[in-house]
């Protein structure tokens, strides 16, 4: 009897193997998480036997590069600032969380703000990262609460349910070559060469396209109901925790109106000063912006900062955080920071 | 079931093994099972015409050879569909069979076992010519029913109306069985050549009722002949390595083809022929291209697949496609596309009227009858007709303009002659899908006015999207030049294995990246 595969076949398969083999080897810190979409804990958390916490791009979290000490430094102020795209900001020292631990040196507390912030994440995912986070004995933790990015955390949640099925239209996809091929065709490729009608129109795998498509009210309200819950049980663990929490929540900043501009909020600021309390502040972007007599330059676009928005942000921040010190139960580990851990 | 689907892929190396490690004819049952099941998962109540045609066409071809099969076995196999039609509604009330609909199936069963009795009474020596009508009367109603019915009443109606005649609305909802085209142009087939003597009754029903629905080709061909098909599954046969080589390789072409090239052509070619869509010259061209690419990956995808599958049983399929957008001419062009059909039309309607054996004017006569019908088989729609008349002529042009026939010629050795001659065809062919795949005569002229303004402000910028094209397009046009001596993409013997091996790898890269899409091929709606 003959061979029953030629060696091309075998080639064929060792070629494929070997690719396999090789991004399971030489990616695997890439790999780890990656098709969790962000729902898996550890993804972008090095932690080195240094004693480093090293933060990097892998597992659906695309972390600005940063290493801090695993354990807080004695007498310095530790902040996290976690969130989506407007809080990660257009560039890493641009941002408001780097331009913060700037301002709390300049208010001579030594501090130590890391930039956890990830683009799309809603409040699901940032409560997966706030638990990592939490790890780290933070002195605070800032938590921006969008309400944009619902429909991306529930696209995520749905693509990492369906990559851990056992379903057999999933068994190629387990092969991780085949799945980053699939990806990054149907994200960057397809995105780039096709305009936005035709996606929209003839979306492909396009699970923003699905919900989007979808307008059953009912459906949209529970969404939104989740975002709510997800919030109130981020504070609860921050409580949990003894880790003071400020909150934040977006502005968006719309065209139309008395000045040709307004503010809009989709009821962030009212769910959110609910939950504010004992060890937990609440920061209303809007209040910070509409005191100016013309916030449009400090906006790039409806709901994104440019770098002046992110001074003033940050600047606004230390002064609640210093406003606020006792409600938060700060007071005494600022001091602390003063006086340089003395 | 569909061949891109997860269900096909679980489903064909099931049958595969049970296949290879069954007895004789235990695996014509196998195969007439898979395939009822097969197609029993599109809509289990179609398969009541399948067994209907598979009867009909049965009982008719030995007839023809003159061998009387017993009344109470006619009746028999007559009321099978209605039957079949009975225990669906009795097990399946989801299935929503009425019982008009079973009444209706038996009374043609009767209607059958009539006319059959009556042919046998009368004698004659036109019995045999007799069955084969009674043969084509009940195959050809069943499809004129199911196909072309509310087609025609549509058409009178709108007739009737621009006459001024006030007409009544028929309302009758008819869902057109997949396939129907195909079984039953190779059911008809099989019949006329046992009528011609080309090919012998089969006096197996199992045999038969597996060649009427042989799941691999049963619903998109390609449509086979008796003679070659049924010996093949009469045959005994131990596995050979080649059988999983050939079919594995036939298939991952398909693959590619479908998924990788069609699919994505068609994100292209859907947004091009919507009728919201607002095109310019550009985008007009772009469109024609995406579907010319899009239909022939498809349908040449699905030959493939289809050819694949049933090589692992170890069974060869005609050959359907040899690189039809390198024809130098139209009659070359139907010599390369969709073979079996171009053939079919060739041998059972062509040749009888009189092909080009009469004078210039019966062979275009002869060519307009036969495109035109060509065109309808596609679809119920004027547009289908349209596209065969447009093919019908561009046959009548190439053979009476001296200059177009000298062009065309496939025996000139000039190369750019050559070049010119396939840039033509090509350009012709573009021209055909466009109104192959334009919805209504008024988007084809919308498409065609489109072509007049090459600067419209409403229109996308198209450059990124031709890009997207070419992506999809090149490998393709690689594939067949890296094949070229053998005009067929699944033939990469002529490289080294370690290319070949590469090959296929990267077609796997290929196919991976564009899954999930669950497309269905075009070929099926005919």
């Amino acid at each position: 009897m003959k061979r029953l595969f030629t060696p091309a076949f075998l080639f064929a398969v060792l070629l494929l193997s070997l690719g396999e083999l090789g991004a399971h080897l030489f990616f695997a810190k890439d790999i780890s998480g990656r098709f969790e979409y962000g729902y898996n804990p550890d993804a972008g958390f090095d932690v080195r036997t240094d004693g480093t916490v090293h933060l990097f791009r892998a597992g659906g979290r695309r972390f600005h590069r940063q290493t801090f000490p695993r354990q807080r430094p004695p007498g310095t102020f530790r902040v996290f600032v976690i969130g989506d795209s407007v809080p990660r900001g257009p560039s890493f020292k641009g941002a408001y969380p780097y331009l913060l631990g700037e301002e709390l040196e300049r208010h001579h507390i030594r501090a130590e703000s890391v930039n956890m912030a990830l683009p799309g994440y809603g409040a699901r995912r940032c409560q997966v990262v706030l638990r990592k986070a939490l790890e780290f004995e933070p002195s605070l933790i800032i938590l921006h609460v969008n309400d944009s990015n619902k429909y991306e955390d529930e696209r995520e949640y749905r693509r990492s349910l369906e990559f851990k099925s056992w379903h057999p239209r999933n068994w190629p996809m387990k092969v991780f070559i085949f799945r980053r091929l699939y990806e990054a065709k149907m994200e960057k490729v397809f995105w780039r060469l096709l305009p936005e009608q035709i996606r929209l129109k003839f979306a492909v795998n396009d699970p923003d396209a699905q919900l989007a498509a979808n307008p059953d009210p009912k459906e949209v309200q529970a969404r939104v109901r989740l975002a709510q819950e997800t919030t109130a049980e981020n504070v609860a663990l921050a409580r949990e925790h003894h880790v003071p929490l400020l909150i934040i929540t977006q502005c968006r900043l719309m065209p139309g109106g008395p000045r040709s501009y307004h503010f809009e909020t989709h009821g962030l600021d009212a769910l959110d000063r609910s939950l504010a309390g004992d060890g937990v502040a609440w920061l209303s972007m809007k209040s910070v912006f509409s005191r100016l007599p013309d916030p449009r330059p400090y906006f790039a676009d409806t709901g994104h900062m440019k770098e002046p928005g992110h001074l003033l942000m940050a600047k606004a921040i230390v002064h609640k955080i210093l406003q606020d010190e006792q409600q938060l139960g700060l007071a005494a580990l600022i001091r602390q920071a003063k006086n340089g851990g003395g | 079931m569909s061949f891109i689907t997860w269900q096909y892929l679980l489903f064909l190396p099931l049958v595969l093994i049970i296949y290879w490690h069954l007895p004789g004819r235990w695996r014509l049952w196998l195969l007439l099972a898979a395939s009822y099941i097969f197609y029993g998962c599109w809509d289990v109540r179609f398969l009541a015409l399948v067994m209907t045609t598979t009867a009909i066409d049965y009982i008719c071809a030995l007839s023809i050879e003159g061998k009387r099969m017993a009344a109470g076995r006619v009746l028999l196999l007559a009321l099978l569909p209605a039957a079949w039609l009975s225990g669906c509604s009795l097990f399946l009330p989801a299935a929503g069979i009425h019982l008009v609909i079973i009444t209706v199936a038996a009374a043609l069963g009767l209607a059958f076992v009539a006319g059959h009795e009556l042919i046998w009474r009368l004698g004659g020596e036109n019995r045999s010519r007799s069955f084969l009508i009674l043969s084509v009367v009940f195959c050809l109603s069943i499809l004129g029913f199911f196909k072309y019915f509310g087609f025609f009443v549509d058409s009178a109606r709108t007739m009737l109306e621009v006459l001024g005649l006030q007409t009544n609305r028929v309302l009758l909802n008819i869902i057109l069985p997949v396939g129907i085209s195909f079984y039953t142009f190779q059911s008809l087939g099989y019949v006329i050549d046992v009528y011609r003597g080309v090919s012998p009754a089969c006096s197996s029903l199992l045999t038969f009722a597996t060649f009427d629905a042989f799941f691999p080709q049963m619903v998109a061909g390609p449509i086979e002949r008796g003679r070659h098909l049924i010996p093949q599954l009469e045959q005994p046969r131990a596995f050979a390595p080649e059988y999983l080589h050939d079919g594995v390789r036939l298939i991952l072409v398909g693959f590619f083809k479908k998924v990788f090239v069609a699919d994505n052509c068609a994100i292209l070619a859907n947004y091009v022929f919507d009728p919201k869509t607002p095109l310019n010259g550009y985008w007009a061209v772009l469109g024609a291209l995406a579907f010319a690419f899009q239909i022939y990956g498809d349908f040449s995808g699905y030959t493939d697949i289809a050819r694949g599958s049933a090589k692992l049983l170890g069974i060869d399929l005609v050959v359907n496609f040899r690189f039809p957008y390198f024809a130098r001419n139209p009659s070359d062009f139907w010599g390369r596309w969709h073979i079996s059909l171009s053939t079919w039309f060739r041998d059972y309607l062509y040749i009888p009227l009189g092909g080009n054996r009469g004078s210039k004017w019966e062979t275009v006569r002869n060519l307009a009858i036969t495109m035109l019908l060509a065109g309808l088989w596609h679809g119920a729609s004027w547009i289908f007709v349209l596209w065969g008349a447009y093919h019908g002529v561009l046959l009548i042009l190439y053979r009476v303009v001296p200059a177009l026939r000298s062009l065309g010629d496939e025996n000139a050795s000039s190369r750019l002659r050559g070049v010119l001659a396939v840039t033509l065809m090509w350009i012709l062919t573009l021209a055909g899908w466009a109104i192959f795949r334009s919805p209504n005569l008024h988007e084809l002229g919308a498409w065609l006015a489109a072509l007049g303004h090459w600067q419209t402000a409403l229109a996308l910028p198209w450059a990124s999207s031709s890009l997207w094209l070419l992506i999809h397009v090149a490998p393709l046009i690689f594939l067949q030049l890296l094949t070229w001596k053998y005009r067929d993409e699944t033939n990469l013997s002529r490289l080294a294995w370690p290319v070949r091996g590469v090959v296929y790898a990267l077609m796997v890269l290929m196919i991976v990246s564009s899954t999930a899409q669950d497309t269905e091929f075009i070929y099926f709606q005919f």
